[in-house]
């Protein structure tokens, strides 16, 4: 074999060792949202029921489920699974400093979200809807007595809704975990 | 030959785990750098990429909304060089506009760290301030005067910046963040 053969063929190990790494690799990044079994929501139903509003952790040292959860954030978390029908989700919003709802789908991805800016009356409130019971809502809407919900379809069928509320100071967090305790997820007759 | 066809898939495996591993922690995609820190531009979003989607699944991580306020994270100092529990740093001394902000620090992985002053982060709300309405947050091992943010017992640290609810976009320069508004963290001295 003379060099120039002999190098040449190392260049096509190279490449190939690069091609089979680089699918590997590829496949991978791609698969790990497929078959992640620890993600937020296999977490989150470590925490309880689909429909009940539980807290979630506080960030602190020793608390490894939830990372990069702010230590001034007092949340909360209700699961959701539309299959039985649309869920109103109320969330109330406090005396002072900020409070949220974010909606994830089944992957953990958001969707929407509001804040207390968008209150109404004291409360941040909406329905998810699957895409299907949306398109029925709609049909049926009285058109000389609009609703006043806002409606959320939500990709997923399954899913979660985070609420947070700011804690302006320390003293201040409890009432902050009390706030985001009172948040309601309750499912709706289908439409 | 058949020699070599199992030696390219046994190296291209090792090479595609080895790199599939590092990059799902830091994941170096569909984010922006501005000075020192790095924010996820679509971290909780539905489109996210997929390098950010797989290292959500992992982490279990509750992504921010965009609506809901911007998670900008530093792993290094304002020079680039990594932050270091020997060294002493001070940030400040603005920050981009938004109704609240915190700052805290977390080990690699975004975990609080257990130091002895119970202080894991600070909230725009308590923090002490300068004449001119700015701050500085000493980052350090050993206790130092004003708004003293201890390293704790941790090899690796990295400084987390929220900012709540904030006009802002996740992206550099006009209309995101300006490299001039975000807080610099400047080294003081090392032990």
């Amino acid at each position: 074999m003379n060099p120039g053969a002999r190098l040449g063929g190392a260049a096509l190990f190279v490449a190939a060792v690069a091609a089979a790494a680089a699918l590997v690799h590829f496949a991978i990044v791609l698969l790990v949202p497929v078959v992640a079994s620890h993600d937020a929501y296999a977490r989150l139903a470590e925490l309880g029921p689909p429909g009940a509003t539980v807290a979630l952790p506080r960030g602190a040292p020793g608390e490894k489920r939830f990372p990069w959860a702010d230590p001034a954030i007092a949340a909360s978390v209700c699961r959701f699974d539309l299959s039985a029908g649309p869920v109103r989700v109320k969330a109330p919003i406090g005396r002072a400093g900020f409070a949220s709802i974010s909606f994830h789908t089944r992957r953990g991805a958001v969707f929407y979200a509001l804040t207390d800016r968008a209150a109404a009356h004291g409360w941040m409130e909406a329905v998810v809807v699957t895409p299907a019971q949306l398109r029925v809502l709609v049909a049926h809407d009285d058109e000389d007595n609009p609703t006043q919900d806002l409606r959320v379809p939500s990709p997923t069928v399954e899913g979660f809704v985070v609420m947070r509320a700011f804690s302006e100071l320390p003293s201040l967090y409890e009432a902050a975990s009390q706030q985001v305790q009172m948040m309601t997820c309750a499912t709706e007759p289908p439409p | 030959m058949v020699f070599k066809a199992i030696a390219v898939g046994a190296i291209g495996l090792a090479l595609g785990v080895a790199a599939s591993g590092s990059i799902l922690v830091d994941p170096p995609f569909g984010g922006v750098t501005i000075g020192a820190w790095r924010v996820a531009a679509k971290a909780g979003s539905i489109d996210a990429d997929p390098y950010t989607r797989a290292a959500l699944a992992r982490s279990g991580e509750i992504p921010l909304a965009l609506g809901e306020g911007l998670e900008l994270v530093a792993r290094v100092d304002s020079s680039g060089r990594a932050l270091d529990r020997r060294c002493v740093y001070r940030v400040g001394s603005h920050t981009p506009a938004a109704r609240y902000w915190t700052l805290s620090l977390t080990d690699a992985e975004g975990f609080p760290v257990d130091n002895a002053a119970g202080r894991y982060g600070f909230r725009s709300s308590e923090i002490l301030r300068d004449g001119d309405g700015g701050f500085s947050v000493y980052v350090s091992e050993v206790v130092h005067s004003g708004n003293w943010l201890p390293i704790g017992h941790v090899d690796t640290f990295t400084l987390a910046l929220r900012l709540y609810d904030t006009p802002l976009a996740a992206t550099a320069g006009a209309g995101g963040i300006e490299t001039s508004s975000v807080p610099t963290i400047v080294r003081e001295g090392c032990a």
